[in-house]
């Protein structure tokens, strides 16, 4: 068996190492003796539906967004649309997600149009100056730490840091409930899914500490290749481990944040 | 004034300054009665908080001037092997590293050289020597205002949230290079193509280093990093060879900006193995070979910063040599011994640090015992994605099972079992052979169990991880030496009997020592 996945702009959008996650595909792939061959999209190359079972895009600060805006839109937005809709799977993490909405006004200059894969949009709240003038340094809504979802009958571990604020339509349907942290815009949703196709703000990279997530996405992957996917159960000891204390992390900032309000 | 300067202050301000000082050196004292070494810039704080302006003027003292070494990584590296050129020179460094590198730290630096006038000693042979954070960097040239020259070695997308956004370190240090005076001297990173652009616009004499020796270089580029875009047009940049990370040959194929040719450049690296490397260095007209007693590729950089700040500076040919000197610093390939084995620590913070450590360890090909760590770095928490980013892929096979410790050592050892280092990749992801303990001196108690006897083990890891494990490792350390001579008649033979008090409780590790040979 083998499956293709679509690494988007893999130079230009892998910020907090989303690299990892083309990785954790690849790698769970094999383990079951399913091929998994990594298909590179960088500027210019178009998204051909059919061919690519998995798609994914990372993140990447705002002049990395504007890098790739058009191109996404204008190259590849209508072969990601036709893909997703004939089932391939998705993965959208951070500034990637945001492109994968309507639009993303980010905290200067023109809005982005995004490729409205998912029914959402992205609003960056400009930057307070900083004390010496300069703006470019940290936003002052800059979200910045755990991020617990939970998804289904399973939580989701990882950490968030994004300033953009996103909002979903009423008929979009989020990934999951914040248990933990800000998500789309701090009113309790995270992430987007429509099909197969997954929006979040999970970082990390998000698939190593959450093995069900990655298996999911393969799953559809095959689905769409085959029809049908049946995945042998790995020793996940390790993932186990590291989603376990992610959690233990995010329970013990919550319990400390908790006792500091009870104080005041 | 008891320097050369000729500040005018009034007879208030010095009193106000003397008593800063004072209460400075005071405070340092109680802090060293404290006695756990921690502290060290307290006494600066206390003066800043007394005569905000007290920094500034002690510098302003300095008789010849001072060198600002910034840049992501190998500043702690340049100043110690430009100390001893300086020394050799027959000039007298005044040197803040370490902790040293945020404003008060440096102004405790300054106050342990004051006397209780307020003022420096007078020494026209003096020179200021000092690392600055690129985060303080700003700050820091507003109290040290004329520097003779400032160096930068290379800037690196840190991992910190704020150093997301690419082009943000090097538009901080343009704003506060902007701030200098135009004598002083930018001895820049040729390789590095943000670093060899900063604040192109200004008069300042710029000196250029680099590597240039084509049979070192790789001709594609590392996964590790993001590469930078042309500092000028945003455009993308392409490499005829590449020395580690973004550091190369670089020309950017839309506006036609190059590398700079550099002043002093390494034109051969010679033997290179894991603990020292050979360096063939032309200055101008001047040509030497430097054996540096430290491995990898970055520490060819930071010598060759150095050389190029000591040309600079017009300090002779022949005191460059003396920068074989420099000795390890603190988690810089650290040597410690124990009983049975020599223990080299070395601290890696980003992904960049720690893949060209791994290199430098493993880059002989022998298979190495390995404690890797993976803590939470101060200030960036949740945030240990650059892992990620470091390439494991390349070293595979190389550590046969490392122990992984640290906070957060379920996260790497997870990096780890994907990049091949742990299990046989035949075993539906079992992880076979890594020893995991979030406890850093059970950690290196458990790998230094592992590790056969007389083999050195390797520890690479965070900062705050790798502090409990040297505090660990110098107790036994010094535990070892005491008992060495007292059961040993052989003098200087340090190696030789702590092997063999090594081999007294060697049942444990001799099984690891049969698992190594089979690996």
């Amino acid at each position: 068996m083998k499956i293709t996945v679509g690494y988007l702009y893999p130079d230009l959008m892998s910020a907090g190492a989303d690299r990892g996650n083309v990785e954790t595909i690849v790698r769970r792939c094999g383990w079951r003796n399913i091929a998994a061959a990594v298909t590179k999209l960088r500027l210019g190359d178009k998204v051909v539906p059919g061919e690519i079972d998995l798609i994914m895009i990372g993140g990447g600060g705002e002049s990395r967004q504007r890098l790739v805006a058009a191109d996404l839109y204008k190259v590849k937005g209508a072969g990601i649309r036709d893909a997703v809709a004939a089932g391939a799977a998705a993965l959208a993490v951070g500034g990637g997600y945001e492109l994968f909405g309507r639009f993303c006004q980010p905290e200067k200059g023109a809005e982005l149009r995004g490729i409205e894969l998912f029914d959402a949009w992205t609003i960056r709240p400009a930057a307070h100056p900083a004390r010496d003038g300069s703006t470019s340094g940290a936003h002052a809504d800059r979200v910045f730490g755990d991020l617990v979802v939970r998804w289904g009958d399973r939580l989701l571990a990882g950490f968030e840091d994004h300033s953009g604020r996103t909002y979903l339509s009423p008929a979009a349907r989020p990934l999951g409930r914040v248990v933990r942290g800000h998500g789309n815009n701090g009113a309790g949703s995270e992430g987007c899914v429509v099909g197969s196709a997954v929006g979040t703000n999970l970082r990390g990279p998000c698939l190593p500490a959450n093995p069900a997530l990655a298996d999911f996405l393969i799953s559809a992957a095959l689905t769409h290749r085959y029809g049908t996917a049946e995945l042998a159960p790995l020793t996940d000891e390790l993932e186990a481990a590291a989603h376990d204390a992610t959690l233990r992390r995010a329970q013990q900032a919550t319990r400390g944040l908790g006792l500091a309000r009870a104080r005041r | 004034m008891s320097s050369g300067t000729t500040v005018q202050r009034s007879p208030a301000a010095s009193a106000r300054r003397a008593i800063a000082v004072c209460m400075g050196k005071a405070a340092g004292t109680g802090v060293r009665h404290l006695g756990n070494g921690a502290g060290g810039a307290i006494p600066g704080r206390v003066t800043l908080a007394i005569d905000p302006r007290a920094l500034a003027s002690l510098a302003a003292e300095i008789g010849r001037g001072s060198i600002l070494v910034t840049g992501s990584n190998g500043k702690g590296t340049t100043c110690r092997m430009l100390a001893p050129v300086i020394r050799a020179a027959g000039l007298h460094p005044v040197v803040g590293t370490e902790h040293a590198h945020q404003r008060s730290g440096l102004a405790a630096i300054m106050i342990g050289r004051a006397a209780a006038t307020g003022h420096l000693r007078s020494d026209p042979q003096a020179i200021g020597l000092f690392e600055v954070q690129h985060e303080s960097f700003a700050e820091i040239v507003r109290h040290v205002t004329e520097p003779t020259a400032i160096v930068c070695t290379n800037i690196f997308r840190g991992h910190r949230a704020d150093d997301r956004e690419p082009g943000q370190v090097k538009a901080q240090l343009e704003r506060a290079i902007r701030w200098l005076p135009a004598s002083t001297a930018l001895i820049l990173n040729a390789d590095d193509p943000q670093v060899a652009n900063l604040a192109p616009e200004l008069p300042n004499p710029r000196l250029y280093f680099g590597l240039a020796d084509p049979a070192h270089g790789r001709v594609r580029a590392d996964r590790t990093v993001d590469f930078p875009r042309c500092p000028r047009c945003q455009g993308e940049l392409s490499y005829t060879c590449v020395y580690y990370a973004h550091l190369g040959h670089w020309a950017c194929d839309g506006c036609g900006l190059s590398r700079p040719q550099p002043h002093v450049r390494v034109t051969k690296i010679g033997r290179t193995g894991s603990s020292s490397t050979r360096l063939h260095v032309t200055a101008g007209t001047a040509q030497s070979v430097l054996e540096i007693p430290l491995p990898g590729l970055y520490n060819g950089y930071n010598a060759v910063a150095a050389v190029a700040a000591a040309t600079q500076c017009g300090l002779p040919d022949w005191s460059l040599a003396a920068v074989e000197q420099v000795t390890a610093g603190s988690g810089r390939m650290e040597r410690i011994r124990v009983p049975g084995h020599d223990v080299y620590l070395t601290v890696a913070e980003n992904a960049t640090g720690y893949t060209e450590v791994l290199r430098a360890v493993l880059g002989d090909g022998e298979p190495k015992r390995l404690l890797l760590g993976l803590g939470e770095c101060a200030g960036q928490q949740p945030d240990t994605s650059w892992i990620w980013d470091v390439d494991f892929e390349s070293l595979t096979g190389l550590a046969p099972a490392p122990v992984i410790s640290g906070t957060k050592a379920a996260d790497l050892a997870v990096r780890l079992k994907y990049a091949g280092w742990l299990g046989d990749g035949q075993d539906r992801g079992q992880s076979a052979g890594a020893i995991i303990e979030t406890d850093p001196v059970r950690a290196v108690q458990a790998a230094i169990t592992a590790t056969p006897p007389g083999h050195p083990l390797w520890i690479v890891s965070t900062s705050t991880a790798l502090r409990s494990m040297r505090r660990w490792l110098r107790q036994q350390a010094s535990a070892g030496s005491s008992s060495a001579r007292s059961s040993s008649a052989r003098a200087g033979s340090a190696r030789s009997s702590s092997a063999r008090a090594g081999s007294a409780r060697a049942g444990s590790a001799r099984a690891g020592g049969a698992r190594w040979s089979r690996a």
